[in-house]
């Protein structure tokens, strides 16, 4: 094939792809505007379907969680800083942070399918970050996570075991 | 119009093959998300790899293409372009694939909208499979006017 075919063929391609995306643009475009409930072409709001689907996930009382220690069936996930959590945590609890979610997937998942069911909780009823560590941990593929919202004042304000330092 | 006397046959219809399993590929994936718009946004955000303004876009976009592109590959008009794009895309499934698996997240694929199974390594052997199919196709394929005389 000499070089001037070459660059012609080349050419051509680039010229059909233009034309199949133009063509799709327009359709596209046009189909959609003419929808009643369309698709606001540059409305996605992320923040929005986060809220959505952090709401979806199950929550679980102080009395559901406390008998899931007493069975031993359940791991505590404490979704706040590592200063709160050195500070005092719900005993046996392991300190993951909505961010550092990806580098305990692996032993989580190990769990998980002993049967584990993983709790998260914060401090504060407003606190997102138990939601934000269970949604997180649901995109990584470990189905069996509640919140327990409040967590770390209900927890402690009962009078159930807790402990200090880093683990 | 009769068929063509063909003394080597095999490359042009194992193309032929390609082109049309290729633009059946496409028409099911495009019209799979023309059908939920909505839920095809949900799955490409959640690859986590576009900023929020270009999703709907996408969301949008990517379904007519799928369709554009095989109806192009069907009636062989703008073959090479077709093909093209449809290499580019299948590139650019197995990269948003490639990286969400390295990040550990289990989700769904979005490739066939609402019907798609989660990501997986298998899924990113599909995508390359038809990476290789797309640019044989674009080198070898020669319309529908070649099988007749």
């Amino acid at each position: 094939m000499t070089k001037n075919n070459l660059s012609q063929k080349l050419y051509s391609s680039f010229r059909e792809v233009i034309i199949v995306l133009a063509i799709a643009l327009f359709i596209a475009i046009v189909s959609n505007s003419m929808i009643s409930d369309n698709t606001p072409l540059f409305g996605f709001s992320s923040a929005a379907l986060i809220k959505e689907q952090q709401a979806k996930i199950p929550s679980i009382t102080l009395s559901e969680a406390y008998d899931l220690y007493l069975k031993k069936k359940v791991i505590f996930i404490d979704a706040r800083d590592p200063y709160s959590f050195e500070e005092g945590h719900i005993v046996d609890a392991i300190n993951i942070y909505p961010d550092d979610v990806s580098l305990h997937t692996q032993n989580l998942k190990v769990k998980a399918n002993q049967g584990f069911i993983f709790v998260t909780y914060c401090d504060g009823p407003q606190c997102p970050l138990s939601k934000e560590t269970a949604h997180a941990l649901i995109l990584r593929g470990i189905a069996t996570v509640k919140v327990l919202v409040n967590g770390w004042s209900l927890w402690l304000n009962a009078g159930y075991p807790v402990s200090k330092g880093k683990k | 119009m009769k068929l063509r006397n063909f003394s080597r046959p095999f490359i042009p219809v194992f193309a032929l093959i390609c082109r049309l399993t290729l633009a059946i590929i496409f028409l099911f994936a495009g019209i799979e998300k023309l059908i939920n718009p909505g839920d095809f946004a949900v799955a490409i955000y959640n690859y986590r790899l576009l900023p929020d303004y270009a999703i709907n876009f996408v969301a949008v976009l990517l379904p007519w293409l799928e369709v554009i592109i095989a109806i192009s590959l069907i009636s062989a008009t703008n073959t090479r372009g077709a093909a093209l794009l449809s290499a580019l895309l299948f590139l650019t499934f197995a990269t948003a694939l490639t990286i969400n698996l390295m990040r550990g997240l289990d989700i769904s694929c979005g490739c066939f909208g609402a019907s798609s199974g989660n990501i997986n390594w298998s899924y990113l052997v599909r995508d390359f499979s038809l990476f290789c199919i797309s640019v044989f196709v674009m080198i070898y394929d020669r319309g529908w006017r070649y099988f007749f005389v």
